[in-house]
This record gives structure tokens, C-alpha cells and sequence, in this order.
């Protein structure tokens, strides 16, 4: 599990730069961006694109493999409890 | 007759001339997808926010990283290694279209640019993965699922530019109004495309130029752009390029021509 | 341009004032963080803490992300000439990763209630400082791979110390950026060892490189301890574990060898094994040059600062666009801030 934050103007926007800020390395599951009233999560069907790059970026790895982790099917949008912050 | 197509578990060797003809086409994507890349990759440490830098670099990336896919079926083909190809063929030999080769612009015409661009490759991986030349339609399943982010990001920005400001509007509808008549030059015909219509390699560019239309013509709409009546600019896929891609190539080639080594 | 925090995270608010930095509450309070410390355990952004440790946290993280920011300039520069596509590749992820460990700084200096846009601000008037080792300039492909190995190898010395650090926020990613940090020096490394190992043309620019890099590499570790003035209060605190002469020995001596066993030279020639001690003796750099440079006066300090300059001011219109629509967007409703979670 990692947090962070992001500069971004709105939560779609937020996913889409958190993205590749916290899971260009793939071992993501899930992205989430949690607002004050809503929870913005990117969409279940997209995970598996989104989290698993389909072409090898081995070069940017210090073993020179991508870490092989299957990406799990999103959590419900609403009704799971935040993680601890770190 | 036996099927001129090899089983998905055979060599990829293709008879002539439909060798030739799969390879052009191959060509013009690798060359799209690796002078795009570089162009994008021209950003990085100098991107508007801090966050878009980083997505930035990973869209370079992965254009790059495309176009070393196609090459490699290229040279399976019998064409020369991706860096031959990359490194050593001047502009006359680039089967590119010329949007690509356009300098990076303001941030407008690069997210313009790239929206343009990743919806064009939607469509054309889309098609490709019902290819009947089994290699293509798996190379392009799995292209394709990289563009979901691309497809993501390109419409985020294009929707929060194309209205937020009088500023952002004005560049980003100059951004469409350069860019538009180039990216019809995607869709240029590239040697060899009746026979491998025929052949079932991929459908007649001008079906897949309408479906792109119907894809881009509503979300920049939704973005206030107007869509510009242009005649596209042609040229690129057979080596007509802009005064750009000689400079493009000058950096690109540079170090590698320079005779000072072989490998790096 | 709204921030989103972390869930859960409230973001001190600097008072108008800090409260007093002494008499008995504060005295108490202060033998209790350092006892804290002392513990190991580690001090997160709610708890206590002298405003001096705030302000050192602060000096050193903005510090930190400021040349991660700048130092994607003297490798980028060599993006578009990356002589192979798989060098190339590398290179790109390579800078990418460097901004988003100033990222993940800013993000870590944010804690302590400092904003982004104020920190970026300091450092585009020229009020903030960074390493020193970025306002060399890269002539050659070859500087690449000088970098890759001993700037990259230098900062990894770094940044293990600094992940043993007391800040909770700071030592956390610094973990992160070592990870990162190994993939580069192992790209790094094997470019070095492509040119060393090449032809007689590429020896003599990666040796010329070495020759430029050397020295600034053993900057990076900052003045000699008898003239760091930060240094005891650091350590103190556990914001350095170890001084600036032990790392500098630290990275020459794993790094020396490496290049000398290519059969390149460094150019010292006071250099030499010692093998009483087991460390390489070796000499300072030019420390009259260190300070000119840190003040600005390097040969590419005004260089960086304009490309920093130039893309923030022609990034502003994007900003600016980015902040209209979220305003757009809020419209009443919550308070613009969001948090962003992994799993």
C-alpha cells in the first residue's frame, strides 16, 4: 500500500497524473482519490489495462523484470474503509 | 489451396507480395509511433505541472516502446534491426505521417496532437486485432491495451483546455486548426494497402479515417473546438515530409551516425 | 491549483507565530521528542517538534526536491540524441523517475507547512539552493553515463543514510527513491561500462567525462564537516545519520575501484588504497569552488534557473486553465481537497 498526493485541479485528473507518478511500475491494484465528500476510483474494467503494462518495460527495472504481480479486480466504488494513511 | 497465412505457432515468414505490402504498413506505424514518441519525450523537465511531466514521459515511453514492437515484427519480415531503422535511414526512407513530425508546439498543440493520434491508433489497433496475419492481430491486442491511458489522459486534458479560459481555448483551437490537416495524413494510403484490404490484413483506410471521426468530432465539440474544413495534408507514407523531420532526425540521429561507436 | 492530502493527514497550519522555543514547557517537551528519537522511533507531521527541526526539515527536503526538479535538465538535454531506442527508453524513465522523487520531496516538505508554489517560487527567484552537482554542464552523451554511475552512485550513498532519517514522511520516501535509485545506477553503470569497453573514441569521452564528474560527484555530499554549520543539529535529531566527510569516504571507496578496474583514470592523483585503514585516501574537492557554485556562480546556474524559469512561465496559462475548471467543477460543494491511495 502507498499514498500520496498529487497537484491536480479535480479527481479524474488526479488519477490520471497519479497514475504514473505512484504506479508506473505496475504493483497496483487499485488508485484511489479520496475527496472530502466522494471517492473517485478508476473503473474496475479499466484495471487490467490500466495497472499492467502490456509491453515489457523491463529496462526500467533494477532486476530487469517487471514485477509479475496479477492486478486484482477493483473494490466496490463505495462502501470500503479508507487504508491507513502512512 | 492452402492458406497463405501461417498458423498462429508457425515462423512469421509471408509469401510475396503480400510480405511487402504487411511491411509497409508496419513501417508507417513504427515510424508514426517512434518520432511521436520523440516528440513527446522532448517535454520531460519542462512540462506545465510536475504530474504531467511524469505522465508525459510515460506516454513517450510506451510510443517508443510500440514502435520497437513493429519494427521487430518488421525484422522478422526481413527488414533491419529497430535501431538500422531508427538511426540510419534518412528522411526520404520515414514512412511517417507528417503530424508527427511537427515540433512539440505549446502544451495545446501536444495534447492535440496526441489526442488526435491515440485515437487514431484506437481505431487502427482495434481493426488490426481482427487482422487475418495472426502475429499483427496479437501484437496490436496487446498495443492496444496501453492506449486505455492514453486514451484517458489525451481526453482529460483536451475537455479541461479546450473551454477552462479565453486563453486556453484560443491555443488549443490554433492547436486544432494546425494539427487537423496533418492528422487526416494518417490516413493516407500506405503502398500496398488494396492488397492487404484483400487480404484481410486490415480495412481500407478511409473506413477506419470515419471511424476516427466519429470518435473525435464529438468530444471536441464537447470541448467548444471548432473542427476545422481542411484538405488533409499527404505526403508522409510515401517519404514527402516537412522541412521538420530533417531537423527531428539531425538530433534523433546524431550520436548514433556520429561514427564514434557502434554499439552503446 | 488545489492540493490533495492525504486522508487522515492534517496539514499543520503554521501559527502566526511559533510558540516560545524555551523555558520549562518547552524544555520538557523538547527531552521528550528527543528521547523519542533516541528510541528510534520516528516523528510524524501531528507531532511535536521544535521549530528548529521544522526549519532544517524543511531547508533540506525543499533542497532535496529542488535538484531532483533541476537535475532532469543536464540528462534531459540527451534525450532526443540517445544513440539506441533502448538507451533512449532508459533514459526517459531514468528523468522521469527524478521528477517524481521531487514529487514525492515536495510532497514530504508539505507536511511541515510548506506549500509547492511557495517552494518553487523561492527557487525560481534564486532564494533556494540545491546540488551543486547540477549546474555542471553535460557536453557529451558520455556525461550521461558519468552521471548515471557516480552522481547516481553518490546520491544512493545519500539517500540510504537519509532513509534511516527521524522524519517519518522524509525517511519513508526516501525508501521509495532508493528502489528507484538502483534501477539507475545499474543502467547507469551499464552504459559507463559500453563506452569504457568500446571503441578508442568512446574511451576517451567517457574518460573526459569521468575527469568533468569526479569531483562534483564528491560535492554532492556537501562541505567537509569542519565547515557544515547544520551538521551537529542534524545529527543530533537524526535528520543525517552519518556526516558528510563518512559518506564522501563511503562513495570513494566503492566507486574508485569500480572505475579504475575499467582501466579509466580519476583524476587524483593523491588517490591510493590505503590498506592499513581499508579506505581510499583521497583529495577534496575545490571547496572556493563548491561555494561559488552553490551561490550561483556555476557554469550552468543560470542556464538551469532559465529552462526552470521558462517552462513554468509558459506552463501558466496550463495552471491557470487547469484551476478555472476545477473552479467549475467544485461549484459549492466540499472543499477541493483529495488524497490519493494505492493499493
Amino acid at each position: 500500500m502507498h499514498v500520496g498526493a498529487v497537484h491536480a485541479p479535480d479527481p479524474e485528473m488526479a488519477l490520471i497524473l497519479a497514475k504514473e507518478q505512484f504506479a508506473r511500475r505496475g504493483r497496483c491494484v487499485s488508485l484511489w482519490v479520496v475527496p472530502a465528500e466522494a471517492i473517485y476510483a478508476s473503473r474496475a474494467e479499466e484495471a487490467e489495462e490500466l495497472f499492467a503494462s502490456a509491453l515489457e518495460k523491463e529496462y526500467r527495472e533494477p532486476r530487469g523484470f517487471r514485477v509479475a504481480e496479477r492486478v486484482r479486480r477493483w473494490m466496490e466504488r463505495h462502501g470500503q474503509s479508507l487504508p491507513e494513511a502512512e | 489451396m492452402a492458406s497463405p497465412f501461417p498458423k498462429p505457432n508457425e515462423t512469421v515468414a509471408l509469401p510475396d507480395p503480400l510480405r511487402e505490402a504487411v511491411g509497409q504498413l508496419l513501417l508507417a506505424m513504427a515510424d508514426d509511433e517512434v518520432l511521436l514518441g520523440h516528440r513527446d519525450s522532448e517535454w520531460v523537465g519542462h512540462a506545465p505541472i510536475l504530474e504531467a511531466d511524469i505522465a508525459m514521459a510515460s506516454i513517450a515511453q510506451d510510443e517508443i516502446g510500440h514502435a520497437v514492437l513493429w519494427y521487430s515484427l518488421l525484422q522478422e519480415l526481413g527488414w533491419p534491426d529497430p535501431d538500422r531503422m531508427a538511426y540510419f535511414r534518412d528522411p526520404p526512407e520515414f514512412r511517417n505521417a507528417t503530424l508527427v513530425e511537427l515540433p512539440k508546439g505549446d502544451w495545446a498543440f501536444t495534447i492535440i496532437r496526441q489526442f488526435l493520434f491515440d485515437f487514431a491508433e484506437k481505431v487502427r489497433l482495434e481493426a488490426l486485432m481482427a487482422s487475418a496475419w495472426t502475429p499483427l492481430a496479437a501484437a496490436a491486442a496487446k498495443v492496444r491495451r496501453e492506449e486505455t491511458y492514453h486514451l484517458m489522459h489525451s481526453r482529460a486534458w483536451v475537455l479541461r483546455l479546450g473551454d477552462a479560459t479565453e486563453e486556453s481555448h484560443r491555443r488549443m483551437q490554433a492547436a486544432l486548426e494546425q494539427a487537423w490537416p496533418h492528422a487526416l495524413g494518417l490516413f493516407e494510403p500506405t503502398p500496398g494497402e488494396i492488397l492487404r484490404v484483400e487480404a484481410g490484413i486490415q480495412p481500407p483506410e478511409a473506413e477506419l479515417r470515419a471511424r476516427w471521426e466519429a470518435e473525435v468530432r464529438p468530444i471536441l465539440e464537447a470541448a467548444s473546438l471548432r473542427i476545422p474544413e481542411a484538405e488533409p495534408v499527404y505526403g508522409g507514407r510515401l517519404g514527402r515530409h516537412t522541412e521538420h523531420l530533417a531537423a527531428l532526425l539531425a538530433d534523433f540521429q546524431g550520436v548514433a551516425r556520429s561514427g564514434l561507436g557502434e554499439t552503446w | 491549483m488545489l492540493t490533495y492530502r492525504i486522508h487522515g493527514h492534517t496539514v499543520p497550519v503554521p501559527e502566526q507565530a511559533p510558540p516560545p522555543q524555551e523555558g520549562p514547557e518547552y524544555e520538557a517537551r523538547l527531552a521528550e521528542f528527543e528521547a523519542r528519537i533516541a528510541r528510534g522511533e520516528k516523528i510524524e507531521p501531528t507531532d511535536w517538534m521544535p521549530e528548529e527541526y521544522r526549519r532544517q526539515l524543511i531547508r533540506m527536503i525543499s533542497q532535496h526536491a529542488h535538484s531532483e526538479i533541476v537535475g532532469m535538465l543536464p540528462e534531459g538535454k540527451w534525450i532526443p540524441h540517445a544513440p539506441t531506442l533502448r538507451r533512449k527508453l532508459i533514459l526517459i524513465a531514468k528523468v522521469q523517475d527524478e521528477g517524481g522523487h521531487g514529487q514525492l520531496l515536495y510532497r514530504a516538505a508539505e507536511t511541515l507547512g510548506i506549500t509547492r508554489e511557495e517552494m518553487v517560487e523561492a527557487l525560481l527567484a534564486g532564494k533556494a539552493k540545491y546540488s551543486v552537482v547540477f549546474n555542471y554542464p553535460t557536453p557529451t552523451w558520455a556525461d550521461v553515463a558519468a552521471i548515471g554511475l557516480l552522481i547516481d552512485g553518490a546520491a544512493v550513498v545519500n539517500q540510504l543514510m537519509l532513509a534511516q532519517g527521524s522524519y517519518g514522511p522524509y525517511a519513508r520516501a526516501m525508501k521509495r527513491i532508493c528502489y528507484e535509485e538502483s534501477f539507475h545506477i545499474k543502467q547507469g553503470y551499464d552504459a559507463f561500462v559500453a563506452l569504457a569497453t568500446g571503441t578508442p573514441a568512446q574511451r576517451q569521452m567517457i574518460q573526459e567525462a569521468v575527469n568533468r564528474w569526479w569531483y562534483p560527484a564528491l560535492m554532492l555530499f556537501g562541505p567537509p564537516d569542519r565547515d557544515s554549520v547544520h551538521t551537529p543539529t542534524l545529527l543530533r535529531w537524526r535528520i543525517k545519520t552519518k556526516t558528510n566527510d563518512e559518506l564522501r569516504q563511503e562513495f570513494v571507496d566503492q566507486y574508485a575501484p569500480m572505475v579504475l578496474r575499467l582501466g579509466l583514470t580519476i583524476p587524483d592523483p593523491n588517490l591510493r588504497y590505503d590498506p592499513e585503514t581499508g579506505h581510499w585516501r583521497f583529495s577534496e574537492p575545490d571547496w572556493d569552488e563548491f561555494w561559488r557554485v552553490i551561490k550561483g556562480d556555476g557554469p550552468c546556474n543560470a542556464e538551469r534557473m532559465a529552462a526552470r524559469r521558462r517552462a513554468h512561465e509558459e506552463g501558466r496559462w496550463v495552471r491557470e486553465a487547469l484551476a478555472a475548471k476545477a473552479v467549475q467543477r467544485i461549484n459549492g460543494g466540499g472543499d477541493g481537497r483529495y488524497a490519493v491511495a494505492g493499493l
